[in-house]
């Protein structure tokens, strides 16, 4: 048995070695080669996978790919939502020796900007870089070897929408996950916001996808509107929130447009195409050495736009302002 | 694309302090599932603890020791609740454990004060750090500020401690506790007490391994628990699977599990190289933990075979 055990783990590494130098065959002959030009090597870690993130490393990736055609390319790697596994994918990134790190979501941030000190790092879709990076007096830079694009949402826009679209109500419930560092800060943030504004609101944390239907149904029983923020975990179960607020009638307002075609009335949206885009184009100034990452600020998105979910309004009988859009797709 | 298998043998130093890390870990969910012969799931839960409790107290200033014995001690208090559930509740230790972890979540969120911390590495002395290692390999550190070194040191000396602690007439307590409850109660052992204690002891392992964690990526985060007792599972499962045959002595099978979790997180950073998608490795690691799991039992039926046939031609 000793020696069946031995076998096998000998086959267990042979087999390990043979079907990685063919995996590298494969891609060795895919590469462009080296010279032509100065080819980039871009890393892009991304916490886990849904609309919004994935469309902010969507935009990324072409505004690089427009600036520098084939002279770019990307090696993709998505933690699907486990922050330890950003540090083994950072590890790879210094370790390939890549020209830039794109890190989407905080801890994707945080485990690139511990790994290295010198490859330059732009976030994207982070709310606040000085909670991230545990910057003290965040001025706008981070300095050092990082910086990117925030995914702020205009919050006391998204709060004055509700006097706007729902004067009569009295109360508002806040829905979000409690595990997500960017939804705390938003919550916080609008909760002030609407309570100067002279609504009631209570909070609604929940944990995951597996307590959101309890907590929504409580949530619908108490307050006469929800708002939920841009949220990880709201963002892939909008279809739980729905199928409880469309048949009660509680109208939501969400953070993000992806959370209102899903389960929103309206909303006050970046895109986080766009956002992407943005970082995109910081990544070819930093680059081609057209500008140094230190001084670079931290960019914001370059617009906004109110957006409603047509199927819901019709459904509760809500009529729109005209400068809403409709969201289609 | 950079990929080649010299690209890769780049990215183990990385793995392997991450497997070392992860191995003080699995030696604490080997005192619970080999030792005391318990499946401990407040892993989950003290592994964040012991990150929450560290970041935490670092940042407002605590030194760097004591910020680690008070993760060692959180830990060991989860480990504590979960003794109480099983002993003095009289709940299943695996449903205490599930009990344990899921009221962590809460004490984790409110430790924190939000579902993640930044520890950056920039502002704070840290004891190991990717930063570190990184630094090491270019020659801009000395060798021993390496988290590979300072990790194995670690663990050595966990390791010796445990042996002796094992050898102690409470530890061998313990062991008897683990291997057969009603004979160690007709020794006079006091097996609830032994269990305890057993639970405490490993949970602070594991709130220790979280506490080092933290430092290492940068940042402590509500989910980082998640999963991590399989993880934990896995390393002492493979360990035990490829060494046990060699490995006898107790601080060997310590050991053997750390191994394991060097393997696992091999494993790992190979499957990211390949880009393959990391759900899948979840899918390769139940995958991997029945086989192992299976071939103790597999083994067992195939040595009985002749022994039966032995058996009836002596009788015949």
């Amino acid at each position: 048995m000793r020696r069946a055990l031995c076998i096998f783990a000998v086959l267990l590494m042979i087999s390990v070695i043979v079907i990685s130098t063919g995996c590298a065959a494969q891609n060795g002959a895919a590469n462009p080669t080296e010279g032509s030009g100065q080819f980039y090597l871009v890393g892009i870690s991304q916490l886990i996978q849904h609309g919004a993130l994935d469309a902010a490393t969507q935009g990324f990736k072409d505004a690089l790919t427009e600036k520098l055609g084939d002279r770019v390319s990307f090696d993709f790697q998505n933690a699907q939502g486990d922050p330890n596994t950003c540090a083994s994918i950072a590890n790879g990134f210094v370790a390939s020796k890549v020209d830039l790190i794109m890190a989407n979501a905080t801890a994707a941030l945080q485990a690139a900007a511990t790994a290295t000190a010198d490859i330059p790092i732009l976030g994207t879709s982070i709310t606040e870089y000085g909670v991230a990076l545990g910057i003290e007096n965040f001025q706008g830079t981070v300095g050092g070897n990082v910086s990117g694009t925030s995914d702020l949402a205009p919050l006391d826009q998204q709060a004055a929408m509700f006097g706007e679209l729902f004067p009569d109500l009295s109360s508002v419930g806040l829905l979000y996950c409690s595990g997500e560092a960017n939804s705390l800060y938003q919550i916080q943030t609008i909760q002030g916001l609407l309570e100067a504004d002279g609504y009631t609101t209570r909070l609604y944390p929940f944990t995951d996808s597996n307590d959101l239907s309890s907590i929504t149904l409580a949530a619908v029983g108490e307050v006469d509107a929800l708002y939920v923020p841009t949220d990880n975990t709201v963002a892939s179960n909008t279809g739980i929130i729905d199928n409880i607020c469309r048949p009660a009638r509680i109208p939501v307002i969400t953070g993000e447009k992806d959370t209102c075609a899903g389960c929103g009335v309206a909303t006050l949206s970046i895109d986080y195409y766009d956002l992407g885009y943005a970082t995109g184009e910081m990544a070819y100034r930093v680059l081609t050495g057209q500008a140094a990452i230190a001084d670079m600020p931290v960019e914001y998105a370059p617009r906004f736009s109110k957006m409603y979910n047509r199927e819901i309004c019709e459904e509760l009988g809500l009529v729109m302002p005209s400068e809403y859009e409709a969201i289609t797709d | 694309m950079n990929i080649s298998f010299s690209n890769l043998l780049d990215q183990f130093p990385g793995a392997l302090a991450q497997g070392l890390i992860w191995g003080i870990l699995a030696i604490g969910v080997y005192l619970t599932y080999k030792v005391l012969d318990i499946a401990d799931l407040t892993v989950d839960g003290s592994f964040c603890t012991g990150g929450a409790v560290f970041v935490v107290l670092l940042t407002r200033g605590t030194n760097l020791w004591i910020a680690l014995a008070c993760a060692f001690l959180a830990g060991a208090l989860a480990g504590l609740c979960t003794g109480a559930f099983h002993v003095f509740f009289g709940i299943s230790a695996l449903l205490a454990g599930i009990l344990t972890q899921i009221g962590l979540w809460a004490v984790n969120l409110m430790i924190m004060g939000k579902p993640n911390l930044s520890l950056n590495v920039g502002r704070y002395p840290l004891l190991v750090s990717l930063r570190y290692l990184q630094e090491v390999i270019k020659g801009e550190r000395p060798f021993y500020s390496s988290p590979l070194f300072i990790v194995s040191l670690f663990i050595l000396a966990l390791i010796a401690l445990l042996y002796w602690f094992f050898g102690t007439e409470f530890g061998t307590g313990i062991r008897a506790t683990g291997s057969n409850i009603k004979m160690a109660k007709a020794q006079g052992i006091h097996t609830d007490f032994a269990k305890i204690f057993g639970l405490m002891l490993s949970n602070g392992l594991v709130a220790l391994s979280g506490a080092l964690l933290t430092q290492y990526q940068g940042f402590a985060d509500i989910n980082m628990g998640r999963g991590a007792i399989i993880i934990g599972l896995a390393a002492v499962i493979i360990g035990e699977a490829l060494l046990a045959w060699l490995f006898r002595n107790f601080a060997l099978r310590l050991a053997s599990s750390v191994i394991g979790a060097l393997i696992y997180f091999l494993v790992i950073q190979t499957v990211l190289w390949l880009r393959l998608d990391p759900n899948y490795l979840k899918l390769l690691t139940a995958v991997v933990v029945a086989v192992f799991l299976a071939i103790p039992h597999w083994k067992s039926r195939v040595l009985q075979l002749p022994v039966r046939r032995n058996g009836g031609k002596d009788h015949a």
